[in-house]
């Protein structure tokens, strides 16, 4: 291996902005599409017990498969398109995003809901004005692992010719070349902490109810040191499992 | 926990779908028609700002020639982008049939196969009439280029003077004893095993999938995990590590000039007036000057093909 | 798509695809090597971390962070550049599949620890217990559920993403899926996507019906 060519950085700025661009072109639009998908399943599956197995299950199922494998299938059916990117990735987003969906929704408290209802709100009513904001940071956090793992996974499409920041990768490993190589990773962990970062600001302005009570929280922690550090755990994540969740190839 | 005013609570809802959904919108109707980087937004083919859109291979020189098309095109005055890197032949042309690209550069051998795994033809001549005759009949091969890219298969040095290697058929002496690297799909067709048992009778004793000239295919071949390696003709790897190309006299790889292949439905004539312009120009010595330039050299191969495209006057028409 | 599956099908159960060096069998033990090789390999180095980590309740926000990390980084730009760096050999993929593994592992197992109540915890060194003793007799017992989901995760997606073998020209279920593209045989692909979701599903299966039989005679509280 040869060492890095830092000469390669500003020759080409022009190439990792636009590659940039295109990056974020397929991952926004995947993990829009998913939350789109998924916040409807999510209610399904809150809602209808017996069909809350399947949901998941199928889901879990869609992430276990290789995602190489689903942007080769999928050629035939939307072409060598970034559509076909954007599907194979809507899909795996679709696992953590319907997993924490569900959880927020059933970690909305019960007298939150009959309030709603008591008052004579329509279920559709109740469900847009009490439940999806509750359930909110927990969907947060799903989008945020979400989004993460998308803006990693993109390039895998680097195969199909829509991998974004992943074409340097190509581009590196055709022509033993490092340094742009080492750019793609780097930009794309930088654009993966700008995206997280950008979504926790939109989560800290949308739930304005929450801030307080994390204020709360945290003098309370400080006060019984026993409580100690689990407290950003509580707000931004409850759901282990899911937040912890992402994807290779 | 519950006493969120109403108003509140949707302009928070509201304000989070458009917040996801402003980026996503901006970047689907996507103008990002910037040189090498991800190609354009969109996925019609012809009809967006972009132009005629040239596809290319995984590969660096099909980069080079993609490049150079555009060149040609855009010294005609004809808009064209390209999309750097798509795939192998096997992404690549069945996206062309589809529409999503216009204009591929290819490499008559391959391409006929890659429509007629049975082909016989080997002379460029007889090659390009069986192209007219085989592609699909949305599609046309334009005239082909001076310049030359074989699918060869080398071994080191070493290996050729250990087993008197010169010509393909020498390799019967090696009793099945070699390991081939290549592409996987030189597992089943004839510009690889296949030739080889019926052509030749040659066996090995292994087949490693690994990548046509490519870093995987080269470094093998380096370090001796494979004996005989699928490689490009115009490679700069095979003067640089001393490799001996075996001759092959019973004609198993077809001619491999570089030939454009186009949608018909674009096919007008300034288009086919700037690629012939340059298929004139373009020698197999001069392409295997740009490979080096972009492999060894580490320039970029829009630079290069922008460079030599003005050398040669194409970009003024 | 009805014969896309009856193709598949047949590519799944004919005789002379399970047989030979390029067989299904032998793709499935060598998908099965790397897979448990790595997610053992990441939880011998993500374990002895994470407990420490939840032990002492330092670095934590390396825990947190790592698991952010982990994810973001690009698994294909891993390979490449171990390739580039080191030459061709199976060490890119195992550092990519590690590097996958750890942050997972990482976090649940943290996340697992500060999960058990502190007033269990006082209590044990209240009765005299030492750190060690802490840690090993009731943290970790405590902690386990969660430990368990961390290697289930970790297995999943190292065995889906193990197909990146064959990227860099080793075996495993992703030859079916790189060849078949080469080749242009979908159902190849397909047949290659199967057998990996059903390896990851089974053995994920097996992790939990373990994890069962390691509870049965604990009471339910631990999740």
């Amino acid at each position: 291996m040869t060492a890095v060519d830092w000469g390669w950085f500003p020759e080409h700025i022009g190439d990792m902005t636009a590659l940039t661009l295109d990056h974020l072109s397929i991952a926004v639009p995947a993990v829009f599409f998913g939350l789109v998908i998924a916040l409807p399943l999510a209610v399904v599956a809150h809602r209808v017990r017996r069909l809350r197995g399947l949901i998941l299950g199928a889901s879990n199922v869609l992430f276990t498969i290789p995602s190489l494998a689903f942007f080769i299938l999928l050629l035939p059916v939307t072409g060598l398109t970034r559509s076909t990117a954007v599907t194979g990735l809507t899909i795996y987003t679709l696992v953590v995003l319907i997993r924490n969906s569900v959880e927020g929704l059933d970690s909305v408290p019960a007298h939150a809901r009959e309030a709603s209802v008591a008052m004579g709100s329509r279920p559709l009513r109740t469900l847009l004005t009490v439940e999806l904001p509750l359930a909110l940071p927990v969907i947060m956090a799903g989008v945020r692992v979400a989004t993460v793992m998308s803006i990693s996974l993109v390039s895998v499409a680097s195969y199909i010719g829509y991998g974004g920041l992943g074409q340097l990768f190509t581009d590196g490993f055709q022509r033993s070349y490092t340094t742009p190589v080492i750019a793609g990773v780097l930009l794309t962990l930088l654009l993966a902490l700008l995206a997280d970062g950008l979504l926790v600001g939109v989560q800290y302005l949308c739930t304005p109810w929450a801030r307080s009570r994390t204020r709360t929280a945290r003098t309370k922690t400080s006060r019984t040191r026993r409580t100690r550090t689990s407290t950003a755990g509580a707000t931004t994540a409850p759901s282990t499992t899911a937040t912890t969740q992402g994807k290779g190839v | 926990m519950s006493s969120i005013p109403a108003p509140r609570r949707r302009t928070v809802l509201s304000g989070l779908l458009a917040a996801a959904a402003v980026p996503a919108v901006t970047a689907c109707s996507g103008g990002i028609t910037s040189l090498k980087g991800g190609g354009s937004g969109g996925s019609g083919a012809a009809d967006s700002g972009a132009g005629l859109v040239i596809g290319t291979a995984n590969f660096t020189e099909n980069q080079i020639l993609g490049h150079l098309y555009a060149e040609a095109l855009r010294g005609s005055g004809v808009k064209a982008t390209v999309k750097p890197s798509l795939g192998s032949r096997e992404v690549v042309v069945p996206a062309l049939e589809g529409g999503d690209i216009d204009l591929l550069p290819e490499y008559q051998g391959n391409l006929l196969l890659h429509f007629d795994k049975k082909a016989k033809e080997t002379e460029a001549g007889e090659l390009q009439n069986a192209l007219a005759a085989e592609l699909p009949a949305s599609l046309e091969a334009l005239p082909y280029a001076a310049a030359e890219d074989k699918d060869v298969f080398a071994v080191t040095r070493e290996t050729a003077e250990k087993h008197g290697l010169k010509s393909y058929a020498d390799l019967r002496k090696t009793d099945g004893e070699l390991v081939f690297g290549g592409p996987a799909e030189d597992k089943t067709r004839v510009v690889g095993l296949v030739g080889f048992r019926e052509r030749y009778d040659v066996t090995f004793k292994e087949f490693k999938a690994l990548d046509a000239s490519g870093p995987l295919v080269k470094g093998a071949l380096k370090k001796g995990d494979v004996d005989i390696a699928n490689l490009f003709s115009t490679d700069a790897d095979i003067r640089e590590n001393d490799w001996v190309v075996l001759s092959d006299p019973l004609h198993m790889v077809p001619a491999q000039h570089v030939v454009p292949v186009v949608r018909s439905a674009v096919a007008d004539a300034p288009v086919r007036k700037a690629l012939a312009r340059l298929g004139t120009a373009l020698t197999t010595s001069e392409l295997s000057k740009l490979n080096r330039m972009v492999d060894v050299d580490r320039e970029d191969p829009d630079d290069v093909a922008a460079e030599w495209a003005a050398e040669h006057g194409l970009t003024e028409n | 798509m009805l014969q896309l599956l009856a193709d598949l099908a047949r590519w799944l159960t004919g005789p002379a695809q399970w047989q030979g060096s390029g067989g299904i069998a032998v793709r499935l033990l060598e998908h099965l090597e790397y897979s448990l090789l790595a997610t053992l390999a990441g939880a011998v180095l993500a374990l002895p971390l994470g407990l420490f980590i939840g032990h002492t309740r330092r670095f934590a926000f390396l825990a947190i962070n790592l698991a952010g990390f982990g994810r973001a980084l690009p698994t294909v730009g891993l390979v490449t550049l171990v390739f580039l760096a080191g030459g061709l050999s199976m060490w890119p993929v195992y550092v990519a599949l590690i590097a996958l593994a750890v942050p997972v592992i990482v976090t649940n197992t943290y996340a697992g620890m500060t999960a058990v109540d502190p007033d269990v915890t006082d209590a044990a060194r209240g009765v005299g217990m030492t750190g060690p003793q802490v840690l090993f007799k009731v943290e970790l017992p405590l902690a386990l559920p969660l430990v368990m989901t961390g290697l289930r995760l970790a297995m999943i997606q190292v065995v889906s993403t193990a197909t990146i073998a064959a990227y860099v020209s080793f075996g495993g279920l992703g030859r079916y899926i790189f060849d078949g593209l080469a080749q242009r045989d979908l159902v190849q692909v397909l047949g290659g996507a199967v057998l990996v979701a059903v390896v990851a599903v089974l053995l994920d299966l097996a992790m939990a019906g373990l994890q069962r039989s390691l509870f049965r005679n604990r009471p339910a509280d631990a999740r």
